[in-house]
């Protein structure tokens, strides 16, 4: 213990060169940290999204997949329509729901502006199969779709956007020069996985936009939601049955159709961002690895500058172990104050980037201990050599030492 | 508190011999010296530089290996020993006093008298009341705080002398502990020196190229060449 304590002291007596040995640890740790932190950061971000999306949810978007699973022109195709919409609804008995939606983008003004945005033409299932609340107003219903009546739903961006601070119900917006009654206004929703935002939005009925709007007849995605999340798999084989029935695909003839759950994508946005955190891990290391040299080179120049003194120290009669001890707990210190003080600066850099940026920035503390734990052992490590050298010293020599 | 409080130790030197090889050539230090020296006896060791008489020195603390012959303490052969037992040994038994000093620079003076001490694994309230008292005893205990840097000749090497009759060693190697401090300054040490050996019946070895420092012991063992210049 003592000798521990006669190696702080000799760290002490050059300040200078201790801080900044301890910097090249300090700077390996900070970088482990913050980098694992971000990686955490970006993953609970992917993740939130998809969760808001609908856990249950499950997207089927018409066009076909290849062998390997690389998506070919998915989402172009138009095999898909309300009446599948139907179908799944009415006759897969794990969804509870199912909604064809269709999009495009138009002007849409109202007496004061213009804005340019998104139409999605809906059903009047959406709502719940989304998971989505109105923040004023109402939807509309079965006689809307069925009457492709002119009514609108607004997103929160375009209601500011059109109306300020005025209440735009009961109000009239123009989409493609066609008076839309607006009905209600819906809440925030944020991003969506995709990055799109889901607040800068107007939704209509979807039959009025495919023959009001665009002329068409297809949807561009059938949404549906499973009663429970273990029925997901199910209902992913009963709409997958449905469809290929209902559009004549024989056995064995490839699906004109892809059904993703919401849970396959966040099984494999935590496959990647995983692969992230490793990878971040480890080119973080590197850095680490470049301390512990800073250190080993250090306690080296220290070893030889200090010849006499481990001369004198062994003629009054200090072991080779005694003197190995001393410059090991040196390195220690050196390593281990580093750490700290890397572990502490990481720690302060993700609050104040969870503070400007507003990312979900957890600390993450098993890894931050392991972390300093081994950047202090790597330290040791690259510390044992120079003490070993400095312990095997000839006493006669190093004494004579200039 | 130590272990030998008691009489200093009887060294003796089997026909010793060093031989240091530099770069390639064999330079003989010592071609063969025996040498006994008797508990609590003051010897000065005399010769001309590069006479080996410090290497004899040397061979006496442990500090280096005879390249053939033996070193005893109290009849124990102690050169074979391995180098933490060699280490343990100069911890307990040797006193060394060098001519440049060795105080570990940037350590104040309190610090370096512990130091024997420390490596004897004494508690450290212990450790300083006895280095105070030891730098009081040769008179420097208002220097306690002070480095080796802010010291001069002659208080740094009355710091080492605390240091080294710190663990109460039974034998005492001075090498040319006057070499480098002025007239007025060597008597003090020497008198310091002698003063001690007499108080603590210590071994004392002087080793000097000065007749009037050497004078001062009770035997006088000259070396000339690698060899006694007058085998007792």
């Amino acid at each position: 213990m003592t000798l521990v304590i006669l190696g702080m002291r000799s760290l002490l007596r050059n300040p200078y060169r201790s801080l900044l040995t301890s910097l090249g640890i300090l700077i390996g740790v900070l970088s482990v940290v913050v980098l694992t932190g971000i990686a955490f950061g970006a993953k609970s971000l992917v993740l939130r999204s998809i969760q808001n999306l609908g856990p249950n949810l499950l997207i089927v978007i018409p066009g076909s997949v290849t062998d390997s699973g690389a998506q070919v022109g998915g989402g172009t195709e138009t095999t898909l329509t309300a009446d599948d919409a139907r179908a799944i609804r009415r006759q897969c008995p794990d969804i509870w729901n199912a909604s064809g939606a269709l999009r495009t983008a138009a002007q849409v003004q109202s007496p004061h502006a213009n804005w340019s945005t998104v139409i999605l033409g809906a059903e009047p299932s959406y709502l719940p199969v989304r998971d989505w609340r109105l923040a004023r107003g109402g939807f509309f219903g079965e006689e809307d779709e069925r009457g492709m009546t002119r009514v609108a739903v607004l997103g929160r961006i375009v209601a500011t956007r059109l109306f300020g601070l005025e209440n735009p119900l009961g109000k009239f917006v123009q989409i493609n020069h066609s008076p839309f009654r607006v009905i209600g206004i819906l809440s925030s929703k944020g991003q969506s996985p995709m990055g799109m935002n889901q607040d800068d939005m107007v939704v209509v009925p979807l039959s009025t936009l495919q023959s009001q709007i665009m002329g068409v007849s297809y949807v561009g995605v059938i949404l549906a939601a499973a009663t429970s999340p273990d029925r997901i798999d199910a209902a992913k084989r009963e709409i997958r049955e449905i469809l290929r029935l209902r559009h004549h695909i024989p056995a064995g003839g490839r699906s004109d159709f892809e059904i993703q759950a919401m849970s396959d994508i966040s099984r494999t946005a935590n496959r990647i961002s995983l692969i992230l955190t490793v990878l971040l891990a480890l080119i973080a290391s590197i850095s680490l690895i470049v301390g512990g040299v800073g250190i080993l080179n250090i306690m080296l120049v220290s070893v030889r500058e200090r010849t006499r003194e481990i001369g004198i120290r062994m003629a009054i009669g200090a072991r080779p172990r005694d003197i190995l001890v001393q410059f090991l707990s040196e390195a220690a210190a050196l390593s281990f104050f580093g750490a700290l003080s890397g572990g502490v600066g990481g720690i302060l850099f993700l609050d104040g980037l969870h503070l400007f940026v507003g990312w979900p920035i957890p600390v993450p503390w098993e890894g931050l201990l392991l972390t300093m734990a081994g950047a202090t052992l790597l330290g040791i490590l690259f510390g044992l050599y120079p003490a070993w050298s400095a312990s095997r010293l000839d006493p006669m020599e190093a004494l004579r030492y200039e | 508190m130590s272990d030998r409080d008691g009489p200093g130790l009887s060294v003796r030197l089997d026909a010793v011999t060093k031989i240091y090889s530099v770069s390639g050539e064999e330079l003989p230090a010592l071609r063969g010296i025996s040498l006994s020296i008797l508990a609590g006896e003051s010897v000065a060791i005399v010769g001309s530089s590069g006479s080996g008489k410090s290497t004899l020195l040397h061979l006496m603390g442990l500090l280096d290996r005879p390249s053939s012959g033996a070193v005893f303490y109290d009849n124990r052969r102690v050169d074979a020993l391995s180098p933490s037992e060699r280490a343990i040994l100069r911890n307990r038994s040797v006193g060394f006093v060098f001519q440049n000093f060795q105080l570990i620079p940037r350590t104040t003076a309190l610090e370096n008298v512990e130091l024997p001490l420390l490596y004897r694994r004494i508690p450290a309230r212990e450790r300083r009341e006895r280095a105070r008292d030891l730098l009081a005893s040769v008179g420097m205990g208002d220097r306690e705080r002070h480095t080796s840097s802010q010291l001069s000749g002659g208080q740094q090497q009355r710091v080492a002398i605390a240091r080294a009759i710190a663990a109460s060693p039974g034998l005492l190697l001075a090498d040319e502990p006057t070499g480098n401090l002025d007239s007025r300054s060597a008597a003090t040490i020497l008198d310091l020196l002698l003063s001690l050996q007499s108080r603590y019946s210590t071994t004392l070895v002087l080793v000097t190229h000065d007749m009037e420092v050497a004078r001062h012991a009770r035997t006088i063992f000259r070396v000339r060449d690698g060899l006694p210049e007058d085998p007792r």
